[in-house]
């Protein structure tokens, strides 16, 4: 069946087990957009599925008698969502607590001095209001990539999870893990499980979702709430 | 229009990054903000994937002002591979990003991606 006979087909019948195969057959599109924006500081879990549900709103409303091409239309419906979904976006990014604070002031300071100066403002201006070079301002916005540790470092065979040196500030971490698995203990059960999952088993969102009977938005949502009470209580315990 | 930066490199895919640095430079040069400076990069990265999947050895990238940025990227090289599927879909991106994309061919095969970004200061 060509793409447009599966369309029209679907367009006449409304038959979900069709809009299921379409979809099946071009969710491939949701996932390679979804990779473009991979390093905003939004998990790529998140935005495949923003992206998957765009897919599926854009299928039903696709009218192959217009003559254009399902990815022609579906793309710009796809990079609509997930601008939009930018907007109200998570600020989940497993980074150096140094980076990832900048670039979360980056952001917040972003936000501010949008409603203040009534129009997007400029690097320089964030680097301004922050204190911080304009450079470091970019490089934050560069480092929301996520690179596997398996993967070859650049210069050797190894891999980076063998040339990473490792973190020799015990007290530290010490400090930090007592004053965590004390905020983790305020959690319900339900939180708790979660951390234990994507955090302790470092399980994804989507596997998290499977075993606790949800989908994977509800754990992605869960899981920004929790990182927010911990973020608040480690902040009262740590002052 | 006057040229403000312009990059030549080979179109290797570790070069990526530097390419998106140097964007996210000019963009900060330019007055346009985070997230138009976001969609540039990606657009770039964009264009050189195809230029890349035709087979160019390398690209420039050409910066200019007017009234806003103006990015050009185009291949050097031969240029003799047909492309993939998927850059149906990256072009599609460009145009849902960018609204108007200019393309020239050389020998029957993109040679360049055009387009402006922002309004600037």
């Amino acid at each position: 069946m060509t793409e447009s006979e599966l369309f029209q087909r679907y367009r006449e019948t409304g038959d979900l087990a069709l809009r299921n195969l379409i979809a099946e057959k071009y969710l491939f599109i949701a996932a390679i957009l979804a990779k473009k924006f991979v390093g905003r500081g939004v998990e790529y879990d998140d935005l495949y599925q923003v992206a998957s549900l765009a897919l599926i709103k854009g299928i039903d409303r696709f009218d192959e008698r217009k003559g254009l091409k399902f990815s022609t239309f579906i793309t710009p419906t796809i990079t609509g969502e997930i601008k939009n979904y930018f907007r109200d976006r998570s600020r989940l990014v497993h980074l150096p607590r140094k980076v990832s604070e900048l670039r979360a002031s980056v952001r917040k300071t972003a936000d501010a001095l949008t409603e203040k100066l009534g129009k997007k403002p400029t690097a320089g201006e964030i680097a301004e209001a922050l204190g911080v070079s304009e450079e470091d301002v970019l490089l934050s916005a560069e480092a929301g990539g996520i690179v596997s540790l398996d993967k070859p470092s650049e210069d050797s065979d190894m891999n980076y999870y063998d040339v990473i040196p490792a973190d020799n500030d015990v007290f530290e971490k010490i400090e930090t893990r007592d004053a965590v698995l004390s905020a983790v203990k305020e959690l319900s059960e339900t939180e708790r499980q979660l951390v234990k999952f994507r955090f302790s088993e470092e399980l994804s969102q989507v596997e998290t979702a499977r075993r606790m009977g949800v989908s994977q938005m509800y754990v992605s949502r869960m899981e920004r709430k929790i990182l927010e009470k911990l973020r608040e209580r480690l902040k009262k315990s740590m002052a | 229009m006057n040229t403000l930066f312009k990059l030549t490199f080979p179109l290797k895919s570790e070069l990526m990054t530097t390419v998106r640095l140097a964007a996210g430079g000019v963009c900060a040069l330019k007055g346009l903000d985070i997230d138009t400076a976001e969609d540039c990069k990606v657009c770039i990265t964009e264009s050189l994937l195809l230029l890349k999947h035709r087979g160019y050895s390398s690209a420039n990238v050409l910066f200019s002002e007017g009234g806003a940025l103006s990015v050009r990227i185009e291949g050097e090289g031969e240029g003799e591979e047909e492309g993939t599927p998927e850059d149906e879909i990256s072009l599609a991106l460009l145009s849902a990003l960018l609204g108007e994309v200019g393309t020239t061919e050389r020998n029957g095969k993109l040679f360049s991606i055009s387009f402006e970004i922002g309004t600037g200061k």
